[in-house]
């Protein structure tokens, strides 16, 4: 097994922002990123912990500490909507901060001022999100059904309603500056197919996003009129139809969940090529199949409501569930070829993408499954359903970032995350993952409800193994915390280039200075040529540029922008 | 940090161009992006209305008295004028025209500002729906469908309204900025920005008005 590249001799940490700097108003693209990730791992906790208490309820049949079903509702309610709208989509939103503009070698996103209101949306949104817990919490699940939503649900389903459309503006307009940044602000010599696949992914993920966000926000705008202006849009006693709240929520809320795994799908992409050190096998069919699943997922919505739909009105949504099922095959594919014949290093950040290749494998078929209207009306609100998209949201989505973290964390702070740490967590949090979700489809299929704290005495067993591995995930989770605040000033000094990676952002020192790039910045051809002597060339030519000596300024005309060596001789 | 010989030859002045042209060229792909965004929460609430309009047995319910289109028409006809002059007013602006812009900017202003006056009269003076209970054959009572179809229409001419006031007041400033200053790139972008977002609110609106009086 290769090990990774031993730092250069010499070699000192950038210097990085201090901790004020994150604490405050900045246009920086890289501090607003690295706010975003904080704040959405500080949401993972949260979401977490309301997890583990849903677990400890499910321990036994009966009902335990929630005193009636209602406390239970809005556990899993406030769980889902904290870990949807504040983990996943805004580390998405930071990742994809910090690293775009570095890999299309700009020196911030198109719109910086713009940049740092969308991220500071999200504070008082989340504030007010959590708020509910002290004013009645909402109950209706984070799909928030109504007549529930409206008629039945506490207060803080309000303000619920309220933060989403908060969150929701702060979506639209970062996914308005990614598309802007990634149309307008490439270097002459990088043209839409020598992109990163990770900007491809991430360029897809903003498509949805201005394309499906705004219907959100015209149902939430007439849930709340129900809720606290008497309209009655949604009462069908006063000539309101509960469908309208479904059709318009799914259309959004379906292609959201390729927002949330679409980006980790670009992830994989730099991840694996970078660690097999070989070229992506596909690069056009995984760039196109980013947009194919971004407009195919737009067609698929009523495989949600299978069981509210009129029958005739199914069998479409059957047949585009099943479509969409082929660009991500191609993906699979894609990856799995890349690593095929590669030097294989498998770090941290490479076994978690090859786990995500595993996992949301599974997912992915047991959606199949799901998008099958025969197989759907047996299965829809069963345990089954919270196995699926666990495997798809976790085994995926959490898994890539995951990866991205370690993969990244050299890059962002300057130091390597620990190797043993990394591979601890990622075999407990395989193994406990596995043990925690996969007996789901058991007891799902054998008819357990979801969304119900009590259920039959013979789906115990199963759920007290469910429950048993959850709280080994839930501490797992805690590794990798304690790895990354250990290694930020213990760890081993990572410099530029520690895994000897083509994308341009290691080609410059880490962290990265405020200006991003010093000189003129030289896309290599092809961000994942690796294997050719021209690939080895460039990468000793930036390895001279950015030594210390360089990146203090103390070289002669380092800066001037320099093209690499001609491939001739050694 | 660059050597002495770098920032000789370095051409900073161009840099300067080359950076505001490519900050024009980012906000126009932004507003372009955001106008091509944002109509479709217009499109959610059409679809909610003929989602719900579908599921009563006549539009409007037996009793509600229909929409009158006459005056609101004549409101329509003057946003689409209104339109028409904010365009000229870019152009002109465009050949250095300042007197020609401000006269047709603050026409399309006044025709804009008309239009929320006699939607806001339409607002204030509907009809109330009659409160009707109804006892069906099984003995359940329900309040009747009666109120569906004024709220629908007091949401969106309202979410409009909206729009159109914030969008009107970004326009009334960029007026204000031009009457009192010169002109430099800047100021031509945030006329061109003002104009494409007021055909934004037109565009919303004519979707609107098919789906209120003429659907």
């Amino acid at each position: 097994m290769a090990s990774i590249s031993v730092p250069m001799p010499g070699a000192q940490a950038a210097p990085r922002p201090r901790l004020s700097e994150y604490l405050r108003w900045s246009v920086d693209h890289k501090i607003i990123g690295t706010q975003y990730m904080v704040t959405a791992l500080f949401f993972f906790l949260i979401g977490g912990g309301l997890a583990m208490l849903i677990r400890w309820e499910l321990l036994t049949p009966a009902l335990d500490f929630s005193p009636t079903g209602s406390a239970y509702n809005s556990l899993f309610t406030m769980h889902a909507t904290v870990m949807i709208f504040l983990w996943i989509i805004p580390f998405w939103a930071g990742i994809g901060n910090y690293i775009v503009p570095l890999q299309l070698g700009a020196k911030d996103m198109a719109f910086p001022w713009l940049n740092a209101f969308a991220f500071w949306l999200i504070i008082p949104a989340g504030a007010l999100m959590l708020a509910g817990y002290f004013v009645g919490p909402p109950e209706a699940g984070w799909t928030s059904y109504p007549p529930l939503s409206v008629l039945f649900s506490g207060d803080g389903q309000t303000l619920w309603i309220i933060s989403l459309h908060m969150l929701g503006i702060s979506s639209i307009l970062g996914s308005i500056n990614f598309i802007v940044t990634i149309k307008n602000m490439r270097p002459e010599s990088m043209g839409w197919f020598q992109m990163p696949l990770f900007v491809w992914s991430q360029l897809a993920t903003s498509l949805i996003q201005i394309l499906g966000v705004p219907f959100l926000a015209g149902g939430l705008t007439l849930l709340l009129l129900d809720r606290v202006a008497g309209t009655a849009f949604f009462d069908p006693s006063r000539g309101g139809d509960v469908l309208v709240w479904q059709n318009i929520f799914w259309f959004y809320s379906h292609p959201a969940v390729y927002v949330m795994v679409l980006p980790g799908m670009g992830v994989l992409s730099e991840v694996i090529s970078v660690h097999s050190r070989k070229p992506i096998f596909g690069y056009k069919a995984i760039a196109f199949s980013s947009m194919g699943i971004a407009l195919v997922g737009f067609t698929v919505w009523a495989h949600h409501m299978f069981t509210s739909l009129s029958p005739e009105l199914r069998l479409p949504f059957m047949v585009t569930s099943f479509i969409i099922a082929i660009p991500t095959g191609i993906k699979i594919f894609s990856w799995i070829a890349t690593m095929w014949g590669g030097k294989i290093r498998f770090n941290s950040a490479m076994l978690f993408s090859v786990g995500f290749l595993s996992q949301f494998v599974i997912g992915g078929i047991t959606g199949m499954m799901l998008g099958a209207i025969p197989i759907d009306i047996h299965l829809h609100d069963t345990y089954f359903v919270v196995s699926h998209f666990h495997f798809v949201l976790f085994g995926g989505s959490v898994f890539a970032i995951y990866s991205s973290i370690y993969h990244w964390f050299p890059k962002v702070t300057g130091r390597m995350l620990n190797e043993r740490l990394g591979k601890i967590h990622f075999y407990s949090t395989y193994f406990a993952f596995f043990f925690t979700f996969f007996p789901q489809h058991l007891v799902g299929m054998q008819g357990m409800p979801r969304r119900v704290a009590e259920y039959a005495p013979e789906f115990q067993i199963l759920n007290i193994i469910i429950s048993i591995s959850a709280f080994v995930l839930g501490i797992s989770t805690f590794v990798i915390l304690f790895n990354m605040g250990w290694s930020l000033n213990h760890g081993e000094i990572a410099g530029p280039n520690p895994w000897r990676a083509l994308t341009l952002e290691w080609q410059t020192s880490s962290p990265p200075p405020s200006y991003n790039f010093k000189g003129e910045v030289v896309p290599f051809e092809d961000p994942y040529g690796y294997g050719t002597e021209a690939s080895r060339v460039y990468l000793d030519e930036m390895e001279k540029r950015l030594t210390p000596a360089n990146l203090l300024g103390k070289g002669g005309d380092s800066g001037a922008g320099a093209s690499p060596e001609p491939m001739t001789g050694d | 940090m660059q050597n002495s010989r770098y920032s000789e030859t370095f051409d900073f002045e161009r840099k300067r161009q080359l950076d505001e042209e490519l900050r024009v060229k980012n906000a126009r792909t932004g507003v372009n992006l955001f106008q091509g965004s944002w109509i479709f929460t217009f499109v959610a609430l059409i679809i909610a209305n003929l989602q719900i309009r579908s599921s009563s047995p006549a539009w409007p319910p037996v009793g509600v008295e229909k929409l009158q289109p006459l005056l609101p028409t004549i409101a329509t006809v003057g946003l689409v004028v209104s339109v028409i002059f904010a365009r000229r007013a870019f152009r002109a602006l465009k050949h250095d025209d300042v007197r020609g812009f401000l006269v047709q900017w603050r026409a399309a202003l006044a025709l804009g500002a008309a239009f929320v006056g006699v939607m806001a009269f339409e607002w204030l003076t509907l009809t109330p729906a009659p409160e009707a209970r109804i006892r069906l054959a099984n003995g359940v009572e329900m309040m009747s469908v009666l109120t569906q179809y004024n709220s629908m229409f007091r949401v969106m001419t309202a979410f409009h309204a909206l729009h159109a006031l914030i969008i009107g007041i970004y326009m009334w400033n960029v007026y204000r900025g031009i009457a009192q200053t010169t002109l430099d790139s800047r100021t031509l972008w945030s006329v061109e920005a003002g104009a494409k977002l007021w055909y934004f609110v037109v565009i919303a609106w004519m979707l609107f008005y098919v789906v209120l009086y003429w659907l």
